[in-house]
């Protein structure tokens, strides 16, 4: 490695800090720096470890460092800008620092604590990291985000691309992984402290130093180095634990008198911190993650490694032969053939090119190299390239962490965390699960049910269901089983973080957002949509929320809104014995929205060709309600469907549809019923247009009115046979949907009856003999031939 | 002698790079090699060795693309698996496959080249019908193919357009690789040949051959498998027509003077066709013909022989734009009109944009007809 930087300019690498303060710079969840890290605390014994992590999760230390807590996990930091201080666009931000068994960090938590000795995080706290940020800049930039621990500066500069073009390396990580990796577990703590120092600042001097006002470096190095500056007024062997390009830096620093930042003062809630559960594959630099090391279950695996072997040599060819062999057999699976031969060629290649390469021992390059070229048969395509992804997804990992504090995990978490455990859900990979729920053979599997639309609910992103009744849609209504998919993934435990000031468990959170969301609306058929989900969640609205809701429905004037509303209502009463919901509170919406449309029916006579199917449905439905539910009510609804019929220039489907309704409520109806139709007849051409369409309400409503009399098959085969090919055509479609209210049975009927009126058979009507494709074909040429004949021949 | 040979063997026209590597060479070598594997991978992907008499040495690159697949192919071929390459044609492959048997072996010539009529003798051995005939089945008797050349020398047997030959064919080398031994019946006793170290085969494959004669799972078993891309990198592709250009007019003695700028357009029109998009983002219609850099190499040298024999020198754009119509156009007529549509989109664009020699470039698409 020392001889990569033998052209260096650069005089002094190892920095001169301060009598009793020692820098040590990290990578972060680089295993070897763990490693070296804690072999040099072994030999310093210091005694204070201070950290770089924004200090306002100071408490959180000792959660993450508890035996019983499981890595990956990570500390969850939010800030709500609602005084602007970041932006006028007062936005909230939020971003993790996450911790593997491979993160140095974590490396020096454990050994403060194992020494019995004090470790503190000293970077500024996140809300002002961000105030101290440019826009589009570290924290702020769209790529970083949501991930504090920020190694952008050691993998994205200048200076790497060029030491990858000397050494023929493919990229950093291959980099990395030969020259500190793998090399670096033969140095000894010193000499790795040397040559990351030499790294570390050959890097720095390659960024500019309007970067550094930029991404808030200056500023969060000012903070460390006061804060490092406290420490030395108390302590004498201070061991300070920093991102590789800041370990310098902060050397020089604390030999200054350094101005303290001033903080600002936030209320409760504007910020704050969690410990949560986090997971290999959100730790994965291929998934985005892009400050943290690539491959971190398979570095991982080399940390505990490392930690239970007495000598770090073969460390790296026993785990890579590991997971070569696991992406062997996890091809098998796959039903690609590998054989021991081939794993043997794999390996044979991996050893002879880490020989070539000049590493001790192979590595994750090593083996995806040896997996390209032995296990991959034929050209290496998209299909063909499967043992390399299987290679990828093991060496990310799977399996998510866990807080083994409980008084530090937010309440919400350990709710999901207790009710997975409780309805047997996997709370505890990271690996996409499916559940299927018979929803009404007990009390448990609705319970399963209830809760994973309250995680859909809280918009968790933990679960989606595939298959099962859509309730909103009114789709598929019939089906008893719901097929959900489901994974727990960092982002889950971030939104229930977030959520934990709506309740204390995650029935409550849904309760109160429902509420919310409720007491925001004004619209019947928004606030009818948040009982639904109530519904399907299984939590009921009560006390005050009833009576918003009937304000609601009070003071919505809106027509569809009331109807679509009363869908609603009138689904969930219907199903409510089923889903086990009793609501006493349904019946009293359901009176509450039929009041208010049957007062508003009459003018449907005159609503937009547009919304007509709309108002249609709403027809139907309270001829519906008032046959089932509110049966003292149909005279009204009889009054209300008269008084519609009796307006001038009615829209003629809703006119069709409301005459249907009547005839089904009283046959006498029928006469007028037919009288309208002679009207639509006897009128002029455009009338007769609009023949079609009130034939279309009619028959949406009252279709055993064409079945049970011939006059109106008459009337339609008039109305029919009366009109031009282009009137036809332009009415056509109407007609089709009129007809497809009629059951197959129903349409040979008809067909039956509409031949015997041309004295023909119902077959020749429904089923007429397909032309041949090769008649027709020869009939084309003839008129063609014809045609060119005629032409020939003088004609046109 | 290099200079007498249209293309000399590359142990020939690199002798003096590989006669440097080996005095350098300090590494640890695979029994049979001539080089260690180190030394391989300096030769192909170039470097500089330090002599023994301290001096230092360039060794020029000659194989552009990929590195980590060129030491998989060096490891691969220490081990008891063949090296298969495989890829679209113009890749190189062939070239990666003399520069690593001519490094290794110091041989790049023992050659079969598949073809529909290849035949079984002449992969592994024949005879000679005179003396078989006077003096019956016996050593001297025998014509040994590269398969037998390889095994008894220890040095690599070439295999070209493996998937050119019929299948059974093809599974004949299966015995051969999995036991290391070649029976001879009619020589009896004396007919077991046994591998000597440093034998291995590298074959080659055409991706567009896909189909053709398919390769056994047998006889895939016992290869690794490298698949050769083209160059991705507008930049590196031009260097390479350069160098592959100037080479082959130093070997025909033309003195005409390169046009880097000529290079570049030919760079960019084929890296363009063959990705279907335009640096500027406009999608283009991709030509059915292969549009490999070799192909390029030879439109570049078509032009330059063009403006040594009847022009004064210069290379002239109307010249380039009706070779590069001769490459592209070969089977199939849409790929005219596919060219014609490039230069009235990116062509166009790129003039109007840039000028100069792009303006010049576009006003030439009247030849293409």
């Amino acid at each position: 490695m020392g001889s990569l930087f033998q052209d260096s300019s650069i005089p002094e690498i190892m920095p001169d800090p301060p009598e009793g303060v020692r820098f040590f710079p990290v990578r972060h969840h680089s295993p070897v720096c763990a490693y070296q890290l804690r072999n040099y605390v072994r030999g310093y014994q210091p005694e204070l470890i201070l950290i770089e992590g924004p200090e306002n999760a100071n408490d959180l230390i000792p959660v993450l460092t508890d035996e019983h807590t499981t890595l990956p996990a990570a500390i969850y930091y939010f800030y709500k800008d609602k005084k602007q201080y970041v932006s006028e666009e007062a936005e909230d931000y939020h971003c993790y620092y996450p911790f593997l068994y491979s993160s140095p960090e974590y490396a020096a938590m454990d050994e403060a604590k194992r020494l019995g000795i004090p470790a503190r995080f000293i970077d500024l706290p996140y809300s002002e990291i961000l105030i101290h940020t440019s826009e589009s800049a570290g924290l702020r930039r769209e790529q970083e985000r949501h991930s504090y621990a920020d190694d952008s500066h050691l993998v994205q500069s200048r200076f790497y691309q060029k030491i990858c073009e000397k050494t023929g390396l493919r990229n950093f990580e291959e980099f990395w992984e030969k020259y500190f990796e793998i090399a670096g577990l033969r140095l000894t703590p010193e000499a790795f402290l040397r040559q990351m120092f030499t790294y570390c600042t050959l890097t720095r001097e390659s960024i500019p130093p309007e970067q550094m006002e930029q991404d808030g470096t200056n500023a969060r190095e000012q903070h460390m180095a006061y804060r490092i500056r406290e420490a030395m007024q108390q302590y004498k062997r201070i061991l300070v634990v920093t991102g590789g390009s800041h370990s310098g830096a902060l050397a020089r620093l604390v030999r200054t008198a350094v101005k303290p930042i001033r903080l600002h003062k936030f209320s409760e809630g504007q910020e704050g911190c969690y410990p949560i559960a986090y997971s290999y594959e959100a730790a994965d630099a291929l998934n985005g993650y892009a400050s943290g090391m690539q491959h971190p279950g398979f570095y991982d695996k080399v940390t505990q490694a490392l930690a239970d072997a007495e000598t770090s040599e073969g460390i790296y060819a026993a785990c890579c032969l590991d997971l070569l062999t696991k992406t062997a057999k996890a091809s098998a699976k796959k039903d690609i053939p590998v054989s021991i031969s081939d794993i043997t060629a794999a390996w044979s290649l991996a050893e002879g090119l880490a020989a070539l390469r000049g590493s001790a021992e192979p590595g994750f390059a090593e083996v995806w190299d040896g997996v390209t070229g032995a296990l991959i048969k034929g050209e290496k395509t998209v299909a063909a390239a499967v043992p390399l992804e299987l290679l990828i997804q093991l060496g990310a990992g799977e399996g998510i962490g866990h807080i083994g504090d409980t008084k530090h995990v937010p309440p919400l978490i350990q709710d999901l965390i207790q009710t997975c455990a409780v309805l047997r859900l996997k709370a505890d990979t990271a690996v996409p699960q499916e559940t299927e729920i018979s929803l009404f053979t007990g009390e448990k599997e609705l319970a399963k049910s209830h809760f994973l639309h309250r995680m859909v609910f809280l918009g968790t992103g933990f679960c989606k269901r595939k298959k099962g009744p859509d309730l909103h849609a009114g789709k598929d209504r019939s089906r008893v089983r719901e097929v959900w998919s489901y994974c727990r993934s960092p982002q889950v435990d971030a939104v229930l973080v977030e959520r934990t000031t709506d309740g204390a468990t995650i029935a409550e959170a849904c309760r109160s957002i429902a509420a919310k969301r409720i007491r925001q609306e004004r619209r019947c058929a928004i606030a009818a949509g948040v009982c639904v989900d109530c519904f399907l969640m299984g939590i009921a609205l009560t006390g005050e929320d009833v009576t918003v809701m009937e304000e609601i429905l009070a003071g919505d004037g809106d027509l569809f809104s009331l109807g679509k509303g009363l869908q609603y209502f009138d689904m969930l009463h219907e199903l409510r014995q089923l889903y086990r919901a009793e609501d006493p509170s349904l019946l009293r919406y359901i009176t509450q929205c039929f009041q208010a449309l049957l007062i508003q029916l009459p003018s449907m006579a005159q609503c937009p060709a547009e919304q007509a199917q709309d108002c249609i449905r709403i027809c139907r439905l309270l001829y519906g309600i008032t046959g089932r539910l509110l049966t003292d009510r149909r005279a009204e609804f009889r009054e209300a469907l008269i008084s519609l019929t009796e307006r001038p220039d009615k829209e003629p489907s809703v006119f069709g549809a409301a005459m249907g309704l009547l005839y089904a409520m009283d046959a006498a109806c029928l006469q007028q019923a037919e009288a309208a139709m002679q009207g639509y007849l006897m009128g002029s051409q455009e009338m007769r247009k609009q023949g079609a369409l009130y034939l279309k309400g009619l028959f949406e409503t009252a279709r055993d009115i064409v079945l049970g009399e011939s006059r109106f098959l008459e009337m339609t085969d008039a109305l029919l046979s009366g009109m031009d090919h282009a009137d036809l055509m332009e009415i056509l479609p109407s007609m089709r949907l009129a007809f497809s209210y009629f059951t197959p049975s129903e349409t040979q009927q008809i067909a039956e009856a509409v031949s015997a009126l041309h004295g023909g058979k119902a077959d020749q009507v429904l089923h007429e003999a397909a032309l041949d494709e090769l008649l027709c074909a020869f009939g084309a040429e003839l008129d063609a031939e014809i045609f060119r004949e005629m032409r020939a021949n003088g004609g046109n | 002698m290099e200079q007498d040979l249209i293309k000399p063997p590359v142990e020939l026209r690199y002798a003096e790079e590989l006669s440097a590597l080996k005095a350098a060479d300090t590494g640890r070598r695979p029994e049979n090699w001539k080089l260690s594997p180190k030394a391989v991978r300096t030769f192909i992907l170039g470097g500089t060795v330090t002599l023994p008499d301290g001096q230092k040495r360039d060794i020029s690159r000659k194989f552009y693309g990929n590195d980590a697949l060129v030491e998989r192919c060096i490891i691969t071929l220490a081990g008891n698996r063949g090296l298969m390459l495989v890829g679209e044609p113009g890749t190189a492959k062939t070239m990666l496959s003399e520069l690593l048997s001519a490094a290794i072996c110091g041989r790049s010539t023992n050659t079969v080249q598949g073809t529909a009529g290849t035949t079984e003798d002449m992969i592994k051995y024949s005879w000679n019908y005179a003396l078989l005939l006077s003096k019956g089945p016996c050593r001297e008797a025998l014509v040994p193919a590269p398969l037998l050349i390889g095994m008894e020398e220890g040095i690599f047997a070439r295999f070209e357009e493996i998937t050119r030959t019929p299948a059974e064919i093809q599974d004949s080398l299966i015995s051969v690789m999995s036991d290391q031994i070649l029976n001879i019946p009619e020589l009896g006793d004396a007919g077991l040949v046994f591998a000597r170290p440093g034998f291995n085969i590298i074959g080659t494959a055409n991706t567009r051959d896909k189909g053709v004669n398919e390769m056994s799972g047998a006889l895939k078993r016992r290869f690794n498998f490298e698949t050769v891309s083209p160059v991705r990198d507008v930049k590196l592709e031009k260097e390479i027509i350069l160098r592959e250009a100037n080479d082959l007019a130093k070997a025909g003695h033309i003195d005409c003077p390169i046009d880097r700028d000529v290079a570049e357009l030919l760079a960019v029109t084929y890296h363009e066709l063959r990705e279907g998009q335009s640096a500027e983002g406009t999608k283009v219609e991709k030509p059915a013909a292969v549009m490999s850099t070799a192909e390029a190499v030879s439109v570049y040298f078509q032009t330059l022989c063009h403006a040594w024999y009847y022009g004064n020198g210069t290379m002239e754009l109307p010249v380039l734009t009706e070779n590069l119509l001769g490459a592209v156009c070969k089977e199939n007529r849409d790929d005219l009109e596919r060219l014609r549509s490039y230069f009235n989109t990116a062509v166009k664009q790129k003039s109007t944009r840039e000028g100069g020699i792009w303006e010049a470039y576009f006003k030439t698409a009247a030849y293409l007809k």
